[in-house]
């Protein structure tokens, strides 16, 4: 008789544990009344100002109806900023995985600059972009480089040169072998660099837009704050995390339908 | 030595054949840091006539491995020509094919696509290349097993289908590294008759490396016996023994006896 986990049976449900006991906790604790509502709002009142921002009519209450636009002006940030970090940390990554002389001279000033948090580049980005579309898609693309590059690069350095040498013994020369070969094999590693790089484009797309521009997710909350809807705020960091993790799934569903070596990996 | 080899039969096949491989002084360093060089392979010379079994016996260590990376054209000989059909080896094709030591599948391709994967530059039409994946997952009885991934088959099945994958490609000269090494012993005994009755059909000169003596006396043509530090070879043995050999045989058995004296 194998033994059987006593939660096999709601393998589906256990990722909900923890958040349905939290909600359960929230609700509890507005329920009894130890945190005043203009600090946590009760979750009935969130679930409204959610309905509202999302489905409201534009115009009929503050926030009401803004989430789709809000919605889009995060995503193309999000998307622009992750794609130049793809475009640039992805064969910058596989070169200095492959060639020592890119890595010795890349590595270290690389991992000096990814020590740096984030922030700091703020106020440069700040300078030299403005505030808005530019200044975002530059802190998103410049914070998801690194795992994308890093993961990469080792993905690259660890494909076994036996497997190079089987393509190259079967006839496979530099270019065909880098997409035959040493894309699907470090495809893993890959993997889990693009998967981090996205979920951290949306730490750093809110980042972008705390900075006073004038729409997207980011820009809802520091809004909400300034006129103290603090529902709104509740209301952004859900909805943040919760498009964070769709767009995780989703971009694991695009890499598996695209590559059959991100297919049949774990 | 000959005076121990009991000619039952020659094997007319290989002897008539041309040479096509050539090997002449070959020399390998290792400088490995510290220690400084270390001299791998000293003076190797030998030449492979077509069809023919060679099988390369030594002790862990001696550059068996090395031998057949220098024959392969992955690492390039400190001294020494290695040639085939008169051209020199300078860098890895699908004329010499290697089945490796460890396993060295495509781990996110198929069985099928594995073995197809050297047919994708060819120029031939894609109805022909199916026909041929059939055909050669049939020769190494895998046909049942083509839609399986690498981690989903044995480990016997796996040095299958890289014996498959490179013979689609009609290698002049195929290069076998103890290739069974890592099989139980039924396994092996089954690869090594799936060997020797792809090797009739096909006709590959095959160099077939591996520290088994059995194994050895059981395969070749010919043995290259391997000496240590530095590797060269010490001993070119021809086996005149009929096929099919039976181990239990009392002439392959004091042939296995006196080889195994030599090592
Ligand atoms: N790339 C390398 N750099 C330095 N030394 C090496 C290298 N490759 C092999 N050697 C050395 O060369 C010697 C022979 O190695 P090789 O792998 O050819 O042996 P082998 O006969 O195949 O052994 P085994 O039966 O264990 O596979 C060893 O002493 C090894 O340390
Ligand atoms: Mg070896």
């Amino acid at each position: 008789m194998p033994v059987r986990s006593p939660f096999s049976e709601g393998q589906i449900l256990l990722p909900w544990l923890l958040p349905a006991g939290f909600l359960l906790a929230w609700l509890f604790i507005s329920f009894i009344g130890v945190i005043p509502a203009y600090l946590l709002p009760s979750p009935g009142e969130v679930l409204k100002a959610a309905t509202s921002y999302i489905f409201g009519e534009p115009g009929s209450a503050p926030y009401a109806g803004r989430f789709y636009a809000d919605f889009c002006a995060s995503g193309l940030r999000v998307l622009s900023g992750f794609s130049l970090a793809v475009l640039i940390g992805l064969p910058l990554g596989m070169l200095s995985g492959r060639v020592p002389f890119l890595q010795r001279m890349l590595g270290t000033s690389i991992n000096g600059l990814r020590a740096v948090p984030g922030i700091c580049w703020l106020p440069l980005a700040l300078v030299w972009f403005g505030i808005g579309l530019k200044t975002t898609v530059f802190l998103v693309a410049l914070a998801a480089f690194f795992p994308i590059y890093l993961n990469t690069e080792a993905g690259a350095r660890q494909v076994s040169p036996l497997l190079l040498q089987a393509g190259a013994m079967m006839g496979v020369r530099r270019l065909r072998g880098t997409f035959a070969v040493l894309l699907p094999a470090a495809m893993p590693h890959i993997m889990t660099g693009l998967r981090l790089g996205l979920g951290i484009s949306w730490a750093y797309l809110v980042l972008g837009e705390l900075t006073g521009v004038p729409n997207g997710l980011g820009a809802v909350i520091m809004d909400a704050r300034m006129l103290g809807r603090i529902d709104i705020i509740v209301v952004g960091i859900i909805l943040i995390a919760l498009i964070g993790r769709l767009s995780d799934t989703g971009l694991h569903w695009l890499l598996r339908t695209c590559f059959r070596s991100a297919r049949r990996s774990a | 030595m000959s005076r121990y080899l009991q000619v039952v039969q020659k094997n007319p096949s290989t002897v008539e054949q041309p040479y096509i491989l050539d090997v002449e002084h070959v020399q390998k360093k290792f400088g490995n840091g510290d220690i400084g060089e270390k001299l791998v392979l000293a003076d190797i010379g030998f030449s492979a006539r077509r069809g023919e079994l060679i099988c390369i016996l030594g002790r862990s260590g001696c550059g068996k491995t090395t031998l057949l990376n220098l024959l392969a054209g992955f690492i390039a000989p400190d001294q020494g020509t290695i040639r085939l059909h008169d051209q020199p080896v300078s860098k890895p094709g699908p004329d010499r094919c290697v089945v490796f030591q460890d396993d060295a599948l495509f781990p996110w391709l198929t069985v099928r696509e594995n073995i197809a994967f050297g047919l994708k530059g060819q120029r031939i039409s894609s109805a022909q290349k199916e026909e041929e994946i059939d055909r050669f997952l049939k020769l190494v009885g895998l046909s049942e097993f083509a839609a399986y991934l690498p981690s989903e088959i044995s480990g016997g099945m796996k040095q299958r289908v890289a014996l498959a994958r490179v013979l689609i490609l009609k290698p002049q000269v195929l290069l076998m590294d103890e290739p069974f090494a890592a099989l139980d012993a039924q396994t092996r005994e089954e690869m090594q008759n799936l060997v020797l009755e792809l090797w009739q059909q096909l006709a590959h000169t095959i160099l077939f490396v591996t520290h088994d003596v059995t194994e050895a006396v059981l395969l070749a043509d010919r043995i290259l016996l391997f000496d240590k530090d530095p590797g060269r070879i010490k001993e070119d043995i021809r086996l005149e023994l009929s096929r099919p050999r039976e181990k239990e045989d009392q002439n392959f058995l004091s042939l296995c006896r006196v080889i195994r004296a030599q090592i």
